[in-house]
């Protein structure tokens, strides 16, 4: 035993990459069905959405690139389904320069797909991408219109059903930004103070700790922390909405819940090697010569 | 079976070769990373046009200019930004550089001090031993790593021992952070390799 643990400590790391590589793959080969919990947080924004009526408008804000998109473009198809089921509206925008316009795209493309009746400025509409996204968002909090102009197909506002008596930021019943970096945070330290419409984010697990400081502040509604939000968006979803099940148990379509699968795998794994390899530096130090 | 379209297989290339560098640096890996940042800063300044500066400058001068005209100000500003690859009148890009350092200045500092500061400060004013248990944890945690940022005088037996305290937090909730940033590394392998298996190996095996 000593020995192996004494081999451990000279391993090349391209065999911990390469344990890591597989525990990741094979639970998306073999999807194992780990159980999801549910936090106070992602229950809270689940809650808001389900409280608003239909007819209400919420905004979402495509605030990520594809580096994270396993992380977001869940969280954004589930909020966006609850909508379509709900018949609330939403007025779609990204803020994100490298990306996020395609992934707003997308998003919106896969949901209409799967609900048909979603009429385009009726019932959504998608306005594009504006750069700089802290100034835009100064500008909507008086006049989207000012920011966007027009709609992604260049359609001036003013003729777009959904944006009839919503001339600002306060019109709209939530603001909900899929973030990654700074323009998520900008969301809640500018709009919400200046037009005081409430905020849930969707952030990714790399910035999700520090959003905690402004749920416990009350500057946020909820937040869906990186995937593990998202998997217990979409649980909180198949639970109350059974039909959508048929989403999120497809073999041949990625959904957090089954990324979490790999998630938790791979920390077992990582939390095995941590063992392993403090165990065998105390064992060397031991055996060491004063 | 239907094998999966190019862009598919372009895709898998390039994520393979971003991947390859795990096992040791390669011309592949170079050439994928070159090729992302290229390709990003095209990206960048087509979508810009495309989306900002067409609906939002171009278009509304073309169309009515005497509505419109006041855009002129901040579509000479953008063009002065470019003028310090002139040398000769460099100079001039600085004045539209201060005013966008400016409005940033005045944007940012309402939003620290209306969207950031006040806020939490209002949050840490509550009943040390009231209904919450961990309001006596949370004050505790908050004036011990302020002792520790503390740093205009030097620390007496006293306030070491409470900065001493204030590390101890700051350790606990870097721990935090970084189990998140691990789980958030991962999430962006679980994305590389569903697209691998699902996107590019299956439908190659017909699955």
């Amino acid at each position: 035993m000593r020995r192996f643990l004494e081999r451990l400590l000279g391993l090349d790391r391209r065999w911990i990459f390469l344990f890591v590589l597989l525990s990741v793959a094979i639970p998306i080969i073999v999807p194992i069905g780990l159980p999801v919990t549910t936090t106070e947080s992602t229950r809270k924004a689940f809650d808001f959405i389900e409280a608003l009526k239909p007819g209400d408008t919420i905004l979402i804000s495509f605030d990520y690139g594809p580096s994270s998109a396993p992380e977001n473009d869940p969280m954004a198809e589930a909020v966006m389904r609850q909508c379509a089921l709900r018949k609330i509206r939403f007025i779609v925008i990204a803020l994100y320069p490298l990306g996020g316009l395609n992934l707003a795209n997308n998003a919106v493309a896969k949901v209409v797909s799967e609900f048909p009746d979603l009429k385009d400025g009726t019932d959504y509409v998608n306005l594009g991408y504006k750069d700089g996204a802290s100034a835009v968002m100064r500008r909507m909090g008086d006049d989207i219109a000012g920011a966007f102009p027009t709609d992604q197909k260049g359609t001036p506002l003013s003729q777009i059903p959904i944006m009839k008596g919503i001339a600002s930021l306060r019109q709209v019943q939530l603001v909900f930004t899929v973030a990654t970096g700074i323009i998520g945070e900008w969301w809640i330290t500018q709009v919400h103070p200046q037009s005081g419409t409430p905020v849930i984010i969707g952030p990714t697990a790399v910035s999700a700790p520090k959003y905690y400081a402004f749920l416990n502040s009350g500057q946020l509604v909820g937040m869906l922390g990186g995937m593990k939000g998202a998997a217990e968006y979409e649980k909180l979803i198949r639970a109350r909405y059974p039909e959508m099940a048929r989403f999120y148990t497809t073999t041949h379509d990625f959904t957090a819940t089954k990324g979490m699968d790999g998630q938790t795998v791979m920390h077992l794994i990582v939390l095995l090697f941590i063992l392993l390899g403090n165990s065998a530096f105390l064992l060397s130090r031991r055996g060491a010569p004063r | 079976m239907t094998l999966p379209p190019i862009g598919v297989w372009i895709a898998a290339f390039l994520t393979i070769s971003a991947l390859s560098f795990l096992y040791k640096d390669n011309p592949f890996f170079r050439f994928a990373e070159s090729l992302f940042a290229g390709v990003s800063l095209g990206y960048y300044i087509g979508i810009t046009l495309d989306q900002t500066l067409v609906p939002n400058l171009i278009e509304p001068l073309a169309h009515d200019f005497g509505k419109n005209w006041d855009l002129v100000v901040p579509g000479l500003l953008g063009l002065m930004l470019y003028m310090r690859y002139v040398p000769k009148i460099g100079w001039v890009s600085r004045y539209a550089l201060a005013i966008y350092v400016t409005y940033y200045i005045g944007l940012d500092f309402t939003r620290r001090i209306h969207g950031e500061a006040m806020p939490q400060v209002a949050r840490i004013i509550q009943p040390v031993f009231g209904p919450n248990p961990l309001a006596f944890v949370f004050v505790i945690g908050v004036l011990s790593v302020l002792v520790y940022f503390f740093f205009s005088r030097e620390q007496g037996p006293v306030t070491r021992r409470i900065s001493r305290l204030g590390i101890w937090f700051l350790m606990i909730s870097f721990g935090a952070a970084f189990g998140f940033t691990v789980m958030g590394r991962v999430a962006l392998l679980i994305g590389r390799l569903n697209f691998l298996i699902l996107d590019w190996i299956y439908p190659i095996l017909g699955i």
